[in-house]
């Protein structure tokens, strides 16, 4: 089963676990879209189960993704739904799920997720799933292992289009700010940052004072540099919050009929919209210094492309590692890379960890190094 | 939902908040009590704690004391539900996928109160015994009880007996509702209801299931047999008002022409839009969807008031932003 958010060549997992599987004699069967292709077989006229026979992995390509799909949403414990009545309601299909797994005689179950699938199959497992999961995250916050896969890929794209960006601001002799992802944690950012030679590097972990940024690129640009490169992670935050105060009201000022209860304005917890912190950086950088900035936003182009060897590789390990798990007797754990072992860590030790750019990390020693400003 | 008995006053619904001294929802002075559970998923939804049908957790981190209490992290909480980043101080975080077993008892054990739950089930008696508080307010004002949630159709048998207790005592009554629900509430609630207001979110079908989740088919028709079954009741017509989704003139127009043939549809009510409920969004930890949406200018507001007095035939023009 593949959790939601796309990453490039899943199908590398998808096979590792495959042919591991095979060799110990065991039939393997994907769920195409989450769980969808269980708790919604009809929506599949070719079944809800994808066989995974050895003649269509033998073809699979390993760099590829979508052979299982994906689904936005996998949590059954919360399954919103129009019901009979035409009314809207979350519904808890948990036991549904448990249930259709077993008629179908899954005896185990291995999900490529995220941090919050983590939760997720943690919960089913409490309900007795028997269950390995594979990390997957593009921002490499897993905390219990130190890849997740996904990163690399995104990474390595993410490189590759700051180079370009870095080419654009040196052509219009502008100053591009470039969000890439990265809500939590600052990885993405951070090593593409180094690897592109951005001048600034902004990320959530360390919060940013944006006139020590204008000063360290009013430094680097001259008359023969006249451009600039600064790297935002989408989770960036400013030392003092310099945002300018919404044009709204305060709270008591209008009729409260749609929210009698409201307390007020809390911003804490809206969504981060694409672009939001290229766009504070770019404008509060523009009244610090002449030369004019630009925002650009990676989002999620860095979902796209093809995987690199570094995910290909460990997406045929993580999946040939959740079987050996298996196995080995053992379940609700999740596989994790600390090179150069494979190991097993119990589910309850992964999920509620963010793994974050600690201050002492030596990419953070390498930026400074090399120049490149953290804003601190 | 309510308790099915055979003493009305001892029903029970699930009650989020009773709020006296209201002055926008209905004639006078009022008391409105807001009913927990909605069947609609609107995406500027202001009061995010009365979706769910059930009470559920909320958490106010600026009530939390951190590690230094840490009582959370233990039995009987929910293992997992509350956790601490390392490195990290401050207060405690949530995994909220893990605190669906939260209830009132375990709240009750959280020292500073940063736990509470959103919603307790009241009777009929309680309700109303808050209620009674202000019957002289109501009485010298014009006002009344108005029921809102969440959508109090969603609990018929406990809305009726509480608003047919309220005309017993002889205070007005009026329900807040968006009408999403099957014909046989409405029937129930209905005959005790002095007034109804009543969302008209969104004209076009596709659009309203975009924005609310469902269709708008079954809501209009609900507004047309109520127009039609109950003569006697005066309606009230509502837009929250949100740019980008439905502050514009063919909207109003559009809903204009639905209300203007019934004669009790009274009046149409513009509610511009405002981001008030987003500190409860994050007590909830649930995300707002809409995060770049902006309070309607004077200019838009006053324009399309501008078109509904029209219709309304009225010299004096309303202003919806007055304070």
């Amino acid at each position: 089963m593949v959790g939601a958010g796309f990453v490039p060549g899943l199908n590398a997992v998808i096979k590792g676990a495959a042919l591991a599987a095979g060799r110990l004699g065991w039939e393997v069967a994907g769920i195409r879209d989450g769980f969808e292709g269980l708790l919604h077989p009809e929506r599949y006229p070719e079944g809800g189960l994808l066989p995974l026979t050895p003649q269509l992995i033998e073809n699979l390509d390993p760099a590829a993704s979508g052979v299982l799909g994906q689904s936005g949403r996998i949590d059954p414990f919360n399954v919103r739904q129009i019901n009979a009545d035409e009314m809207v309601e979350e519904v808890d299909k948990s036991d549904e799920l448990l249930a259709k797994l077993k008629a179908e005689k899954i005896d185990a179950l291995i999900a490529v997720v995220g941090g919050q699938g983590l939760t997720i199959l943690y919960k089913l497992h409490a309900k007795g799933l028997n269950t390995v999961c594979v990390p997957r995250a593009i921002e490499n916050d897993i905390s219990a292992t130190l890849v997740s896969f996904g990163f690399n890929s995104a990474l390595s794209f993410t490189i590759e289009m700051l180079d370009k960006a870095r080419q654009a601001a040196q052509a219009a002799r502008k100053i591009a700010v470039v969000e890439v992802l990265g809500a939590q944690t600052g990885w993405l950012a951070l090593q593409a940052g180094i690897a592109a030679g951005a001048d600034a590097v902004l990320i959530p972990e360390i919060p940013c004072d944006l006139k020590k940024v204008a000063a360290r690129l009013k430094e680097k640009m001259t008359n023969r540099r006249s451009y600039g490169l600064v790297v935002v992670a989408e989770g960036a935050k400013l030392v003092a919050n310099t945002k300018a105060k919404t044009d709204q009201p305060p709270a008591d000022s209008l009729k409260a009929s749609l929210s009698p209860l409201a307390t007020g304005d809390n911003s804490a917890h809206v969504i981060q919209r694409s672009g939001q912190a290229a766009d504070m950086v770019a404008t509060g950088l523009q009244l610090q210094i002449a030369e004019e900035t630009f925002p650009l936003v990676l989002g999620l182009w860095a979902r796209c492309g093809v995987s690199t060897a570094v995910d290909r590789q460990l997406g045929l390990a993580y999946g040939a590692g959740a079987v050996q798990a298996l196995n080995s007797g053992q379940d609700g754990v999740m596989v994790a890379f600390h090179p150069p072992h494979i190991k097993f860590v119990p589910l309850a030790e992964a999920i509620n960890k963010v793994r974050t750019v600690p201050a002492e990390n030596e990419f953070l020693k390498t930026a400074l190094s090399l120049g490149i400003c953290l804003g601190n | 939902m309510s308790n099915q008995s055979t003493n009305p006053s001892a029903l029970a619904g699930t009650v989020l908040n009773i709020q006296r001294y209201c002055s926008h929802d209905g004639p006078g002075i009022r008391t409105n009590v807001f009913l927990k559970g909605c069947s609609l998923r609107c995406k500027w939804c202001g009061n995010p704690e009365s979706i769910r049908v059930k009470p559920e957790l909320s958490y106010d981190p600026k009530k939390c004391k951190g590690r230094e209490c840490s009582l959370c992290l233990k039995d009987p909480f929910p293992k997992g539900a509350f956790y601490f980043t390392e490195g990290e101080e401050g207060p405690v975080k949530v995994n909220w996928a893990l605190t669906s077993s939260c209830d009132q008892m375990l709240c009750s054990l959280c020292p500073t109160g940063a736990l509470e739950m959103y919603g307790k089930k009241m009777t009929v008696d309680e309700v109303l015994a808050e209620v009674e508080k202000d019957e002289s307010i109501y009485r010298s004002t014009g006002g009344g009880i108005t029921l809102s949630g969440g959508e109090c159709m969603l609990q018929p048998d406990f809305s009726a007996a509480l608003l047919k207790g309220a005309h017993e005592r002889g205070i007005n009554t009026a329900v807040e509702t968006a009408c999403n629900v099957p014909w046989a509430n409405i029937e129930k609630v209905l005959p005790h209801v002095d007034t109804m207001l009543h969302d008209h979110k969104l004209t076009i079908p596709e659009r309203h299931k975009k924005w609310t989740g469902v269709g708008n088919e079954r809501i209009l028709a609900n507004f047309k047999k109520a127009y039609e079954t109950f003569p006697n009741t005066e309606f009230i017509a509502r837009t929250p008002l949100i740019p980008g989704v439905n502050a514009d003139e063919e909207h109003i127009r559009a809903v204009l022409a639905f209300i203007r043939p019934h004669k009790n549809v009274i009046d149409y009510e513009l509610l511009p839009y405002h981001r008030f409920g987003l500190g409860k969004y994050e007590s909830l930890g649930v995300v707002y969807q809409l995060d770049d949406y902006k309070t309607p200018s004077d200019e838009v507001v006053k324009h399309l008031q501008a078109i509904i007095d029209e219709a309304f035939g009225r010299t004096a023009k309303k202003d919806p932003l007055e304070k």
